[in-house]
């Protein structure tokens, strides 16, 4: 791993758009909410200062909304593989990072997935305060970008300008030009005092810690998570905005010469996820549809195989449920259960 | 070679009507590559216009690949299979899944117990067993009526080499036994020659779950307890997510499961 010491940031942001197409979060017309877009002119310039996540994590890159998976020409059934251009994300949290390792490990032998993926090199950058509702800590998954998780990492210093990590041969290479002095070893340690600084601002999460234990032990009575089921109104805002949730479906629709099969985003909390053509409906109610979208996010049976939860912290649940079942809501509720 | 999510072409070479909405199906791959697979695997089959759906190995595929499934009348799937004839062409992803223990079966008193269309998940696994002379196998399908009954000609064949009772919900004449077939679990006993040492059963949930708790109780070790589930299964490789069963999926991991792992996966949740 190669680091330099970067002056201003988005000196790297132009040097980089200049050789592939380049998306950051940035509000669309003057909105306040963040969105993936690619970088015009009209972009303002990266944001310090507290961090605010993009309304959408970056999944949608690598496995949109939908997608056709085959055509049926009449004749036969032929693979649609996407030809990605290259491109690269830049000023990707940590906590977006740790689910974007998790959903490569989840669609390790997916090759719609791992086209789009490999055509994309990730920037991330370092969150030095916490942002509203995030709780990446207890999750391990920030505020700081884990080694290995981005090509490219940028650290702000608390004296001047930025550190810049290169952890990828690839995005070593797209910094070539930039004219960058090599920083200083001493430069590793202050970046991890400083990491621990901003943990330290976090506001306690013991309802996290504690409803992950209730979970894990089943100690959540059924009652509660029908309770909690009463106010899911199956909108699937959770399981859209969350970063590492990847259910779809998949059906048939006509093409010019055919039929062409479209996968596309499911949700675990819609009422038929389940259902089978006999009509029977092993999850047939919303209680137990809420108790598996949160087991699925904090069982130590996945985190065994992903090497962490599947939850990252990013807190998007919380401000996206109609029903008051985020994230915080919901651990604080089971926390706090007999 | 295609992804796994691309379906190949098979052709359909036989097709007989075989018990209430269900059909017999004779299956042939396009290019004539067999596709080896175990008793107790799955594939799908994909009409397209009308999605694609999971079925079981009835007979695995031989040589030239050829196999059969027997498929129920239920959905939009199978709907559009009805419609289509011999030398039809439709398309098939497979084999996935896991398959009986069948290492772990060998010189076991194996008894099947099969309920209404779980019969067919137990014929691959019923033949292999058959033909072993030191495994003693025995079977008992229940059914709702007689006309509910599937696979004639394979139990006509399994008669020959295996005890079988068959029982039912609402007999049609007085001869014929009436319950579940755990009602006739002593019967078979006999039959055996002793009280089976291992449980290979398919069925309504319900029944697999009073089969289960029944031989666990009386003593039989859940790990020789063997059940194969039902989920809706989409695509086969463990991504769609909709056939997850506690911390597995059913289309990867399963679809058989011992009693032993199923309580645990079961203990997972509480709702």
């Amino acid at each position: 791993m190669k680091r330099f010491l970067l002056d201003r940031i988005d000196r790297l942001r132009d040097h980089l758009a200049s050789q592939r197409p380049l998306f950051t979060p940035q509000g669309n017309d003057g909105s306040a909410e963040l969105n993936w877009l690619p970088l015009t002119r009209e972009t303002p310039p990266t944001a310090t200062g507290r961090p605010r996540l993009p309304t959408c994590p970056a999944k949608q890159f690598f496995f949109p909304e939908r997608e056709i998976l085959f055509r049926f020409d009449g004749n036969d059934f032929k693979e649609t593989l996407p030809k990605p251009t290259p491109q690269i994300l830049f000023g990707v949290r940590s906590c977006d990072l740790c689910a974007i390792a998790y959903q490569d490990r989840f669609f390790q032998q997916d090759p719609y997935y791992q086209a789009r993926r490999r055509a994309t090199l990730l920037v991330g950058i370092d969150c030095q305060i916490p942002c509203d509702g995030g709780f990446c800590p207890t999750v391990d998954a920030g505020p700081f970008v884990r080694d290995g998780m981005a090509d490219l990492v940028c650290h702000q210093q608390q004296d001047e300008g930025w550190l810049l990590m290169a952890q990828s041969a690839e995005g070593e290479a797209l910094l070539r030009g930039l004219d960058l002095k090599a920083a200083e070893t001493s430069r590793i340690d202050q970046r991890t005092r400083a990491q621990q600084q901003v943990i330290a601002r976090f506001p306690p999460a013991t309802h996290i810690e504690t409803g992950i234990q209730r979970i894990n032990r089943a100690e959540v009575p059924a009652g509660q998570w029908q309770a909690l089921g009463l106010q899911c109104l199956a909108c699937s805002g959770c399981t859209s905005l969350c970063p590492t949730c990847s259910c779809f479906t998949s059906y048939d629709r006509p093409a010019a010469d055919g039929f062409e099969r479209e996968r596309c985003w499911d949700s675990c909390l819609y009422d038929a996820f389940q259902r089978e053509a006999s009509g029977h409906n092993p999850s047939a109610t919303a209680g137990q549809r809420v108790e598996r979208f949160w087991f699925h996010k904090f069982s130590d049976e996945y985190a065994k195989t992903f090497g962490r939860y599947g939850c990252t912290g990013c807190g998007r649940c919380e401000k996206t449920c109609p029903g008051v079942i985020g994230v915080h809501s919901v651990m604080k509720s089971i926390s706090a259960a007999p | 070679m295609k992804g796994l999510m691309t379906p190949q072409l098979i052709r359909i070479t036989e097709i007989y009507d075989d018990g209430e909405a269900s059909r017999h199906f004779t299956f042939e791959p396009v290019t004539g590559i067999s596709h080896p697979a175990s008793p107790g695997q799955f594939f799908t089959l994909a009409i397209p216009g009308h999605g694609e759906a999971a079925f079981t190995y009835l007979s695995l595929p031989d040589v030239r690949g050829q196999f059969k499934a027997l498929i129920r009348r239920a959905g939009t799937l199978t709907s559009a299979l009805f419609q289509r004839s011999r030398g039809d062409l439709i398309g098939f992803r497979g084999p996935f899944g896991n398959c009986w223990p069948l290492d772990q079966l060998q010189g076991k008193r194996v008894l099947i117990l099969a309920g209404g269309i779980g019969l067919p998940p137990l014929a691959a696994v019923a033949d292999h067993l058959s033909a072993d002379d030191k495994t003693p196998v025995g079977l008992i399908y229940g059914s709702r009526s007689p006309a509910d009954q599937v696979l004639q000609h394979e139990r006509s064949a399994w008669h020959k080499c295996m005890p079988i009772l068959e029982t039912f919900d609402h007999p049609s004449n007085g001869k014929q036994l009436i319950g579940t077939p755990l009602d006739h679990i002593s019967q078979m006993t006999a039959k055996l020659g002793g009280a089976p040492e291992a449980i290979l059963t398919c069925g309504p949930e319900v029944m697999m779950s009073a089969a289960g708790r029944h031989f666990a109780a009386n003593g039989l070790p859940p790990e020789n307890i063997w059940l194969a589930l039902e989920r809706r299964m989409h695509c086969g490789v463990g991504e769609c997510g909709h056939c997850y069963l506690g911390s597995s999926y059913v289309c990867t991991d399963g679809p058989i499961y011992s009693w032993q792992q199923l309580a645990r996966l079961q203990s997972q949740t509480t709702a």
